[in-house]
């Protein structure tokens, strides 16, 4: 039962961070050019990248098919 | 490339496709599994990705930066929560056969028609342009590619010919995949299946074009980007206007994140279409991760397509338009045919969701109200369904294309797309407040639902159609009869929005204020407060059944489902049923509550909800329940389950004080045996000298002319069992003095351990050659000095050394005395080559009267105290003891004490005569 509220918790964090950090005003610190590349391109798709590998490490971690069953009680 | 040709293949592909689905839904083997695997499933949902995405993204990226990634970016939040909300919708759609968005509100708001009619008809109107854009790429692609024109001024009726006859096609193939037959829980595997096919080809296609024109037309990312920012306007987008990404950016991710599941063709493939509920949890990260990989090129190829084509191509041909451009016709069609699969699956299944919507909440419950028709007599009814839905089909379509006819040439394929966004987040407010909440009424959700629908015609349909000429153009500019107030794209003063925030915004805020504030200021009917539990709380069907109390016979259930799945699947399906419940199907003809609503939901599964209730509202008869007895049911059912809650939490409690109580038992029983053990011991080891003393001194008073040889042996054994006795005596108390004195030694000064090795060694000299036994003593430290108290270590010295002598075999015995540095710490040794201690024993030897072997046959040979002590004593110094064999059979003791820091010991070795023996 911990673990679930654990991972609940931990992914409406993700949630959070995602919303904050992607959108405007902290997107629109970033500006101008790294190494020739856009910067806020670069920024955006790293971010991006980082909170999808985040969501995986939490969603596939600690959730065998049997965990699964188990915490859904009844079924269809 | 000539049209025909191009025709050829974009039908032989999507012929191609529908022998995958037909494959999927016909053969048993590896294929028909296909949808049992959470990839397909993922794949599904990136139906998400229309040709919006793939040609629009392009077009939008070309013009205005990054600004097309709020679309992509408000789905990969939504998914963040996919185990909260996802879940839920998942589950609750489940448990009640719900079988499209429409079907969920209708279902949850009391299964009324009105509601779900309502909800259907603003999810047609809604998508009407959405399809029209799909049939408007589809066609300026095929005539760009036979053409070569890539410009927005075609001329019409090309263009025109092109949408309709793809139109017409997407038609037949909606109605191949999406209504071939009726099945209960509206399950298309083969459309899945296909799907996920063209959404592999979405992301092929696209990465290859933008492959081509990262690494064939330029250098690599770095090239590019380089050359990019050498054109002033593209610069101007890499710096973005300077306030930065605003409100609109917001909004965008707002209205997306609502988006993936208001939309009738995602609400179809991720809730409807899915098999197995843990295929969320994979999809969570994949389905981003896909929407990611599609994104990862629109940039560069909006660079590339604003440096290298002329000024006047239209963007949104951009990905077209590349490759023909630079002379690779063949990637040209590649690019075709991804926009293709984009455009066609989104059409293939936004239609059939929308047609099941049309045909189960608006078109049936009418047919069934009309009584001439006779409908609830005609004995099969599942083609006149099918018949309904291939008709909505075409009807829907027919508007899409009259919709691009009419107006599209005017928005660009973005703008279209987002006006569609907006209408379907209007049933969001109902959706989430319906599933969290139980205060949530139908007059609520009506009202919030229609306000927001009202306020996204006036803010957006109406503008767009006033755009393309059909009404008056000053309506935009000046407001409706020259109101200022309520210009539709700054409606109350709110200016300086885009037209899709401030829509958005509006709406969105105005559908919730109404919901909440009607739901809030309504009584709700105790049927449908008990209705709202039992949807929020997803109770089991069992519970349900018992709030409406109705009875019917189990032949005219039967034959109602019959006529709308067929009357093997219903009688399939009721045998399931019943051996689950443990009643015989054959001679049940009484049909009790459960039983009618497995009915009814089985019909809600083909039918909808709103149909299904009416269908079988006329077939059952219904005991009216009352008020009273209504609120006793969810009171009782509130209590128990409150009660069961604290039930739960007090086992908890309970087991956790068993756990400690019989852990504190189990320890208590260890130190009551000590006890035993100590007082049987004590009792032993002083009794014995205690009667050899006294029977040897009767044997002397009772026999006074004893032989002098013997009187003295007597004497002798007196005089050294009293000796015996005393040394017991003086360990007991040794030993409950340092027991009472705690974890500290009684003195703390420098001790040289090399002067009382020596001391020791001599005091036990006369022990040793009395014994027999030969001790060699090796210093290796000296001086060892450590902080401590010098008699307490002498006394372990002297008890160690007597061990070794006493299980020394005499004659042979051998001990050795051995003191050494170790690092920072000194190691006192004694071994000797006595019989040793088993393994298992090492640890137990240092427990009061512990005396190894077997005590009945084997005379003990001391009082089992002398290692207790030691053992204690070194503890207090802060060292350990313990026990090892040594190599030749015997045991080593080995005492480790840390060294006293270096000035300390120089004092020690100052003062190092005063600690000489005495």
């Amino acid at each position: 039962m911990l673990r679930r509220t654990a991972r609940r918790d931990r992914m409406i964090g993700l949630f959070a961070a995602g919303a904050v950090l992607l959108n405007p005003p902290i997107l629109n610190l970033v500006g101008g050019t790294v190494f020739g590349w856009p910067a806020r391109y670069l920024y955006f798709f790293l971010a991006w990248a980082v909170l999808i590998a985040a969501v995986a490490v939490v969603s596939e971690r600690g959730g065998g098919p049997a965990d699964e069953r188990d915490r859904d009680g009844q079924r269809r | 490339m000539s049209q025909p040709t191009i025709v050829v293949v974009a039908i032989a592909y999507l012929l191609l496709l529908f022998a995958i689905a037909w494959a999927v839904e016909h053969s048993s083997g590896r294929i028909s599994r296909l949808t049992g695997s959470s990839i397909v499933y993922t794949l599904s949902l990136a139906v998400y990705c229309s040709s919006w995405t793939f040609n629009g993204g392009v077009g939008k990226a070309s013009q205005t930066g990054l600004d097309f990634l709020p679309i992509y970016l408000g789905p990969t939040l939504v998914f963040c929560l996919a185990p909260l909300l996802l879940r839920r919708m998942l589950r609750i759609s489940q448990a009640n056969r719900v079988t499209s968005i429409s079907d969920l509100i209708g279902s949850r708001f009391g299964k009324s028609a009105s509601l779900a009619a309502l909800v259907t008809l603003i999810a047609v109107i809604g998508l009407v342009p959405y399809i029209a854009l799909q049939l408007k790429s589809i066609s300026s692609g095929l005539i760009a590619l036979s053409s070569g024109v890539m410009t927005h001024s075609l001329a019409g009726s090309i263009m025109l010919d092109g949408a309709f006859w793809s139109a017409i096609v997407l038609t037949i193939f909606a109605m191949l995949f999406g209504s071939r037959s009726i099945r209960p829980g509206e399950h298309h595997p083969g459309m899945v299946v296909a799907v996920a096919a063209e959404s592999i080809l979405k992301l092929v296609s696209l990465t290859a074009i933008g492959l081509f024109v990262v690494y064939g037309l330029y250098g690599g990312f770095g090239d590019l980007f380089t050359e990019a920012g050498k054109v002033p306007e593209i610069r101007m987008i890499f710096d973005q206007i300077p306030a930065g990404y605003g409100y609109n950016w917001i909004s965008m991710t707002v209205l997306a994140a609502l988006a993936v599941f208001c939309l009738p063709r995602q609400f179809q493939v991720m809730v409807v279409e899915n098999v197995d509920d843990r295929h969320l949890n994979r999809a969570a990260w994949l389905f981003p991760l896909y929407l990611l990989l599609i994104n990862l090129f629109v940039l560069p190829i909006a660079f590339a397509g604003r440096m290298m084509l002329p000024e006047d191509t239209d963007p949104d041909n951009l990905v077209l338009a590349l490759p023909y451009a630079t002379g690779h016709p063949m990637l040209a069609l590649i690019a075709f045919l991804g926009g293709l699969s984009a455009a066609a699956s989104m059409v293939v299944v936004e239609t059939t969701a929308l047609s099941l919507m049309v045909c189960n909440d608006v078109v049936m419950p009418a047919l069934l109200r009309v009584r001439r028709l006779g409908l609830s007599s005609r004995s099969d009814l599942t083609r006149l369904l099918l018949w309904i839905r291939r008709a909505a089909m075409v009807v829907i379509m027919a508007l899409g294309y009259m919709y691009m006819r009419h107006d599209s040439a005017q928005f660009a394929l973005v703008s279209i797309g987002l006006m569609s966004f907006v209408a379907v987040a209007q049933f969001a407010p109902a959706i989430l407040c319906g599933i969290y909440w139980r205060g949530a009424t139908q007059a609520g959700a009506f009202a919030g639902i229609t306000s927001g629908f009202l306020i996204w015609c006036y803010t957006m349909l109406l503008p767009s159609f006033a755009r393309s000429g059909a009404l008056d153009i000053n309506f935009l500019v000046d407001g409706p009869f020259g109101i200022a107030l309520l210009k539709p794209y700054a409606l109350f003063g709110l200016a300086g929005l885009d037209p899709v925030t401030h829509s958005a915004f509006w709406s969105l805020l105005i559908n919730t204020a109404m919901l909440v504030a009607v739901s809030l200021a309504g009584r709700q009917h105790p049927v449908e407060r008990a209705r709202a539990a039992m949807f929020v709380g997803a109770v089991e069907s069992g519970e349900a059944a018992q709030i409406w109390r109705r009875t019917a016979l189990v032949p005219d259930l039967m034959s109602l489902t019959a006529r709308f799945i067929g009357r093997e699947k219903a009688a399939a399906a009721y045998a399931g049923f019943a051996r689950s419940r443990g009643v015989d199907p054959a001679t049940a003809v009484q049909a009790d509550a459960e039983t009618v609503l497995f009915y009814e939901r089985l019909l809600a599964g083909v039918i909808g909800a709103a149909s299904a209730r009416v269908l079988v509202g006329a077939i059952v008869e219904e005991e009216p329940l009352g008020v009273d007895e209504m609120m006793r049911i969810l009171d009782e059912t509130s209590r128990l389950i409150e009660a069961n809650r604290q039930l739960e939490e007090k086992s908890q409690e309970l087991e956790a004080a068993t756990g400690e109580l019989k852990e504190a038992n189990s320890r208590l029983q260890v130190l009551d045996r000590l006890k035993d053990d100590f007082v049987v011991t004590v009792n032993h080891e002083l009794r014995t000298p205690l009667a050899s003393i006294r029977a040897f001194s009767e044997i002397l008073r009772d026999h006074p002319h004893l032989p002098d040889e013997e009187r003295l042996e007597f004497l002798r054994i007196v005089v050294t069992e009293s000796e015996r006795l005393t040394r017991l005596i003086n360990q007991l108390l040794d030993l409950s003095k340092i027991e009472a004195t705690g974890s500290m030694p009684a003195q703390r000064a420098p001790v040289d351990l090399a002067q009382v090795v020596r001391e020791s060694a001599a005091a036990v000299q006369q022990v040793f050659a009395r014994s027999r036994v030969e001790l060699r003593i090796e210093v290796e430290a000296d001086p060892a000095v450590v902080i401590g108290d010098r008699d307490r270590l002498v006394q372990v010295v002297i008890n160690l050394l007597g061990n070794a002598a006493k299980f020394s075999p005499p004659g042979s015995g051998r001990a050795v005395l051995a003191l050494r540095r170790t690092g920072r710490d000194l190691e006192l040794s004694v071994a000797d080559n006595g019989p040793g201690i088993r393994a298992e024993d090492r640890e137990v030897v240092f427990e009061r009267f512990r005396q190894l072997g077997d005590t009945m046959n084997d005379k003990p040979q001391g009082a089992g105290l002398g290692l207790a002590i030691s053992h204690r004593i070194v503890t207090q110094h802060g060292g350990r003891i313990w026990v090892e064999g040594a190599e030749h059979g015997g045991a080593v003791f080995k005492v480790r004490l840390a060294a006293a820091p270096r000035s300390r010991a120089r004092a020690a070795e100052r003062a190092g005569g005063s600690y000489l023996p005495a």
